[in-house]
């Protein structure tokens, strides 16, 4: 069964480390995106995991095998490009019975398997076409279709959605997950789209600079982030920086530079301790007393509307408001803005600074 | 400055501009395609003449016969051969990493930096069966047909080898990888999916290839000589259809009976040529592989182990013992030999009237061949660009000798070939040199991503500006490779040079090829020597200078 | 005085259309999004407006100037292509200061520009480093920092954010508009990201088949789709095909497909009787009581997406909709679930059943 697991794995390219310290265990039908800004390691990981490129050290291996000086070939993966990479030179039929030709499948499997395939990604009465002729989204269809064919039970997927249109992309994430988990195939897919990391995964590796940051459910890492960097790449957050003031059982009090003190959760921090809350924009409400801040900013979202406020404690902050609310907001309006004290988190303030702790290239 | 921006402001207006386009492109037709195709009109003018004096006397038919055959014989054989040799060494170059492949793809190119006439005496001592032979020579051919075989593989090799790799290069390796992972040998992958979408690559390889060994006169005439002064006196007697024409063209000046002949051997070589090139492009871009039939076993054994090293090794040995040794065997020559003098002054007379036409030919290449290659690859939605393209290759298709022969009656018939020997010279090798430039220029040209050249536009530079500015230094080194080629081929050609002025050439390979004839052995292999190292000089520096180029981009 | 005009334009490639009777305003000053899937004709009618393609027919105005047989080079409209197009030769300086150097400005007044410029685009450490040596927003900047050193009436933007990481093109977006709005530029924008277009834009003009379909305020867009196929473009929607059974009540339409399901939409012109389609907001539809539902249907799976869950419902005969719950109501919805779902009537559209199907009328692809 095809779980996969990475020991201490590094790949150094000259003097360039691309990753270092990998360790990862990934479980029989599990759907795990390894997610990270470009140049984070991401792309030279999973091509490891496939045999195009040897790791300096460490072991890769795949379903209990040491995959060590086994050819790609032999590994028995599906891997979904993402410049698409169909054989131009065959149409979309032929591209899908590739993989049962070369694995010298029956007469009759070379019939039926490929032609099973193209219909579980609807594109059937496609199959005469070359790959010239289909669109991008169906082109990628095609190849997961292809990748699917061979019988492999662990897909890898490098960055599969990232060249079509936004709109494709977001169909085609819902149908991408659908699938595997119909097929019950183990899949590692690599993204630096975030939203895309979310929908499609059973759990998501975050990387930097080569290396693990988090590993967690998306929801978890989303919810409560253990990174300051973690927290402001899965999905926007406001970070307001502060000094603790108290920590009680059920919360602490951070004093921002203007001198209002907001609530978090509780942490063990210590009074005069340097933090950063972390709060989501959708988690900020207007009130009548709160944090006082101006409106310098009013997007229209269609299901919602983000305000963008400078606060008095001079951080940037958005905030969320739906587009059946009474109130009517306009651009220096004055508002107070409070949260909830259970989605509040605290980091210790990094000594390189925010900024530079959250940079994304 | 001010006078600067009024010639760029007058070459940016539209009426100049569609003048100089007008003007390149008649350059083109008159100067390159018409003088190249001339030779045909004689087929109207003159039927007669060739009629009763060639068509109805057998035994002038069959040496032309024997002659085409041969030539088509050999261009076939040395295609083959040089396709089955080339693809692995294009393929190490491309996708193998290792130490000292720069230096490999170095020696791919050395052949070529070698004249042809030094080509054809250096092969011809390292292998034709001599009783006295040469040390560490071959010494084993004793087949003029073999010999020649051998020769043109060393000079057609470099280009086969350039356009497989070129073309495989631009085939995505990605292809290739996932065809693995779907769980195809190297080889299966290799064979069912990069050789499939390498089919432009082979048609150029080929005709390249081909046409190369059709066309070259002067290397094969010295090798034809030598084994004939070396013993085996069927040389002398041994023609391809360029070596026909140089010879009969020799003997034209005093029996103008011959030129009925020349003619009709021309037309021949030229209509067989365009024909035979037009159906063996369709044959390749139709030609199925046989993609559907899979040996996963079979195939995979011979991916692993010692079957690829084996493919690569022989592969090795054979860029070495049939390309690289035989070519630079004359150094050996020359120092086993007993020496004897040779005319220094007459040997400079004529490297230097080389180097001059050389020249000329490369400035003007350049200068027309640029805005040529420009033109057709920015306008290729329009049928008439499409047209010129296909036309710019027709020079070099066409064999020289016949090119040559074509050019002197062109120019003869305009009056300018007996005092102007130099101009008509030039304007021959023009001619042939011309494409080089051209493809190169145009093959640069459309890699870049055009989207330079227009931000420059909407950035306020007028056509010239973004073309000085912007394409011009992303495409130098592409120049300056076109313009080598065109330089080199112009110092080594020997067909054309004869063809158009007969005996009264005085370029430095043909006084190789008198010496050869008047069994100065020695003599021709230092006056070789000397050519090499010249012209190797004058590449190292010009490579240094692209080099430097390169860093600076 | 609009800064932009594209009137009557067409441009065919062979079989292909990429203008047809492609007519639009852009007002100066303005920041106007051109957003359509990829082959809807948004870069060809950017390359019009630069002069780089020219049209079969129809007229180009540049502030009121007929610029329709000008030269690229004779239009000050600066193009940023997808890629950048960053002069591989030249430093990031000496990109900055191509348009300059070929306007002949005097040297000072260059340097004062470059300096000024590479602060704005926070550059100045990079001045002499070579383009490949740059991050992906490095270029960027780079790229617009070139295109502002012309002084441009009109900046052309085509995808300046695809070749960006989804993280950071977020922040980007910001970053760019407000740059574009200090300086007071004219703006189109060419985009397939509806999202990227929504926060940007003045005014979003969404093209499909070398035809504009509609031009508004996001919010008009957004809200008032004239088809079904920019009410699933700009934000997905959920559809339901019936046929109108009230119309004219002035108030709301109801619609009854054949099996007996009936809806309510807004109001509407559509005649009784005949074939509609009514289009809802993913984002707008509610998970309700069984009382209160339009719709009754089974969770098939739910997807934790950060401030919302994506829930899937198969709806039997009526398909599967699609409906975002926010984040904080996410345990009260599990798999299996029986829920019901509605939506503000006011906020579901109503359109006459397009004639080629639904299908093909909502293909992005």
């Amino acid at each position: 069964m095809p779980e996969v697991e990475l020991i201490n794995i590094a790949k150094r390219f000259g003097k360039v480390t691309a990753s270092a310290d990998i360790n990862l265990k990934v479980a029989d039908g599990e759907y795990v995106t390894i997610l990270g800004p470009s140049g984070c390691g991401k792309t030279t990981l999973i091509r490891m995991i496939a045999g195009l490129i040897e790791p300096s050290e460490g072991k890769v291996f795949i379903a209990g095998k040491d995959m060590t000086n086994v050819p790609i070939e032999e590994r028995d993966i599906g891997y979904v490009f993402q410049n698409i990479a169909l054989f131009p030179h065959l149409t979309a039929l032929g591209n899908v019975a590739f993989g049962p030709i070369v694995k010298d499948m029956s007469e009759e499997e070379v019939k039926s398997v490929p032609q099973r395939y193209l219909e579980m990604v609807k594109l059937l009465d496609r199959m005469g076409m070359f790959p010239d002729e289909l669109s991008g989204g169906e082109q990628q269809k095609v190849s997961l279709a292809r990748a699917l064919a061979s019988g492999a039970k662990l897909l890898l997927l490098d960055e599969p959605l990232s060249a079509l249109d936004a709109r494709v992309r977001m169909d085609l994430r819902y149908e991408l997950r659908r699938i595997t988990k119909d097929l019950g195939l183990t899949v590692i897919h690599v993204t630096h789209d975030q939203e895309e990391a979310m929908t499609v995964s059973d759990r998501i590796v975050l990387m930097r600079n080569g290396r693990i940051v988090e590993s967690n459910t998306p929801e978890a890492l989303y919810l409560s982030p253990q990174n300051l960097f973690t927290a402001n790449f899965i999905g926007e957050t406001n970070l307001l920086e502060g000094v603790v003031k108290e920590v009680l059982p059920d919360r602490s009090l951070v004093e921002l530079r203007d001198g209002t003190v907001v609530e978090a959760k509780p942490s063990k921090f210590r009074r005069g301790d340097a933090v950063v809350l972390s709060i989501r924009p959708e988690r900020v409400h207007p009130a009548n007393e709160g944090l006082n801040s101006v409106i310098i900013k009013i997007t229209y979202m269609g299901t919602y509307i983000r305000i963008t406020v400078e606060s008095d404690s001079e951080d940037t902050m958005l905030f969320d408001v739906s587009t059946s609310e009474d109130r009517v907001y306009s651009v220096g309006d004055r508002v107070n803005l409070i949260w909830s004290k259970r989605s509040g988190i605290l980091y210790p303030r990094p000594p390189e600074g925010v900024e530079e702790a959250i940079k994304l290239e | 400055m001010k006078r600067m921006d009024w010639v760029v402001d007058f070459i940016s207006r539209k009426g100049f501009r569609k003048g100089w386009t007008v003007f390149i492109i008649a350059f083109f037709l008159f100067f390159v395609v018409i003088p190249t195709l001339y030779v045909v009109t004689y087929a109207f003018t003159d039927w007669s003449a060739i009629e009763t004096t060639v068509l109805s006397k057998p035994e002038t038919m069959s040496v032309i016969v024997n002659a085409v055959a041969a030539s088509f014989e050999i261009a076939a054989i040395v295609t083959v051969i040089d396709f089955l040799a080339g693809l692995p060494v294009a393929w190490i170059l491309v996708r193998k990493e290792f130490r000292g492949k720069e230096f490999l793809d170095t020696l791919i190119d050395m052949p070529l930096a070698v004249p042809t006439a030094a080509l054809g005496f250096s092969a011809a001592v390292f292998w034709v069966m001599n009783p006295d032979p040469v040390p560490f020579s071959f010494s084993v051919i004793s087949s003029p047909f073999f010999l020649i075989i051998l020769l043109h593989i060393v000079f057609s090799y470099p280009y086969m080898v350039r356009s497989l790799a070129a073309i495989l290069e631009e085939i995505d390796d990605t292809y290739e990888v996932a065809g693995r992972t779907l769980g195809a040998s190297r080889l299966t992958a290799a064979r069912t999916i990069t050789l499939p979408l390498f089919r432009a690559g082979l048609a150029t390889g080929v005709i390249l290839c081909f046409s190369r060994s059709m066309s070259e006169t002067g290397g094969t005439m010295i090798a034809l000589s030598t084994m004939a002064n070396l013993g085996i006196g069927e040389a002398a007697n041994f023609f391809t259809g360029s070596t026909l024409i140089g010879e009969w063209r020799s003997l034209v000046e005093n029996d103008p009976t011959y030129a009925p002949s020349l003619a009709f051997v021309s037309i021949l070589l030229i209509a067989l040529a365009l024909i035979l090139l037009i159906i063996l492009k369709l044959v390749i871009m139709k030609f199925h592989l046989p993609l559907r039939k899979v040996w996963p076993m079979q195939e995979k054994m011979l991916s692993r182990g010692i079957f690829p090293k084996m493919k690569d090794g022989g592969a090795l040995l054979f860029l070495a013992l049939i390309v690289l040794i035989p070519s630079f065997f004359i150094f050996t020559y020359v120092l086993f030999s007993d020496p004897a003098s040779l005319d220094m002054g007459a040997l400079s007379y004529a490297l230097g009237y080389s180097f001059l036409v050389a020249g000329v030919v490369t400035v003007i290449d350049i200068a027309l061949g640029i805005p040529f290659a420009l033109y057709i690859t920015k306008h290729r939605d329009r049928a008439s660009s499409n047209v010129l393209d296909v036309l710019v290759n027709v020079p070099l298709i066409v064999p020289t000798a016949a090119l040559g022969y074509s050019l002197f009656l062109f120019w003869g018939s305009t009056g300018l070939t007996g005092g102007a020997s130099f101009v008509v010279l030039t304007l021959a090798h023009v001619a042939f040199t011309y494409p080089l430039v051209v493809r190169n220029v145009a093959g640069a040209v459309e890699e870049i991503d055009p989207s330079f050249e227009e931000t420059a536009r909407t950035l306020g530079a007028k056509p010239i500006q973004s073309f000085h500015r912007v394409l011009y230094p992303l495409i130098k080194s592409s120049i300056l490779a076109g313009a080598i080629m065109a330089f080199t081929r112009s110092l080594g050609e020997t067909g054309a040079t004869q063809a158009v002025l007969g005996s009264n050439a005085l370029t430095a390979p043909v006084y190789i090829v008198s010496l050869v004839k008047a069994d100065e052995l020695y003599q021709a292999g230092l006056a070789c020597i000397i050519l090499i190292i010249v012209s190797y000089i004058f590449m190292l520096v010009l490579r240094y200078l692209t080099k430097k180029r390169k860093e600076a981009i | 005085m609009p800064s932009i005009i594209l009137r009557d334009i067409k441009k065919s490639y062979g079989e292909v259309v990429a203008a047809d009777d492609l007519d639009l305003e852009v007002e100066n000053g303005e920041y106007l999004c051109l957003l359509g899937p990829t082959g809807a004709g948004k870069t060809t009618a950017l390359r019009i407006i630069a002069g780089l393609t020219k049209p079969d027919s129809g007229q180009v105005f540049l502030d009121g100037r007929d610029v329709t047989d000008l030269e690229p080079e004779e239009r000050n409209a600066v193009l940023l292509s997808q890629r950048y197009s960053l002069f591989p030769t030249m430093t990031v300086a000496e990109n900055i200061l191509f348009g300059p150097s070929i306007r002949k400005v005097p040297e000072l007044d260059s340097r004062k520009t470059l300096v000024e410029l590479l602060d704005l685009v926070r550059l100045t450490k990079r001045a002499d480093s070579y383009p490949r040596e740059l991050s992906g927003g490095m270029q960027q900047r780079n790229a617009l920092a070139r295109a502002l050193a012309t002084n441009p009436d009109v900046l052309l933007l085509d995808e300046p954010l695809r070749a960006l990481d989804a993280r950071l093109r977020i922040d980007l977006r910001h970053e760019l508009r407000s740059l574009a709005k200090a300086l007071g530029l004219t703006v189109i924008h060419v985009t397939h990201d509806q999202e990227e277009a929504m926060v940007m834009a003045d005014r979003i003009a969404v093209i499909r088949n070398g035809h504009i379909v509609q031009i508004g305020t996001p919010r008009e867009v957004f809200d008032d789709p004239v088809s079904p196929f920019v009410a699933n473009f700009v934000g997905q929607s959920n559809f339901f095909v019936g046929n109108i059974l009230c119309s004219r009540d002035g108030r709301m339409t109801t619609v009854e497909d054949d099996k007996g399901h009936v809806v309510f939409a807004r109001s509407s012109e559509i005649p009784v009787d005949s074939k509609a389609v009514v289009a809802i907001k993913v984002g707008n539809t509610r998970v309700v009581k069984r009382s209160d539902a339009f719709v009754m249907g089974t969770v098939e799976r739910t997807l934790f997406e950060g401030r919302v869950v994506h829930l899937d419902v198969n709806a039997g005969e009526l398909g599967r909709f699609s409906v975002k719950l926010p984040a904080s109501r996410r345990d009260q919805v599990a798999v299996g679930d029986e829920v019901g779902l509605n939506w503000d009537i006011p906020k579901a559209s109503v359109f006459p059943y397009p004639e080629g199907g639904l299908e093909e009328e909502l293909r992005v692809d």
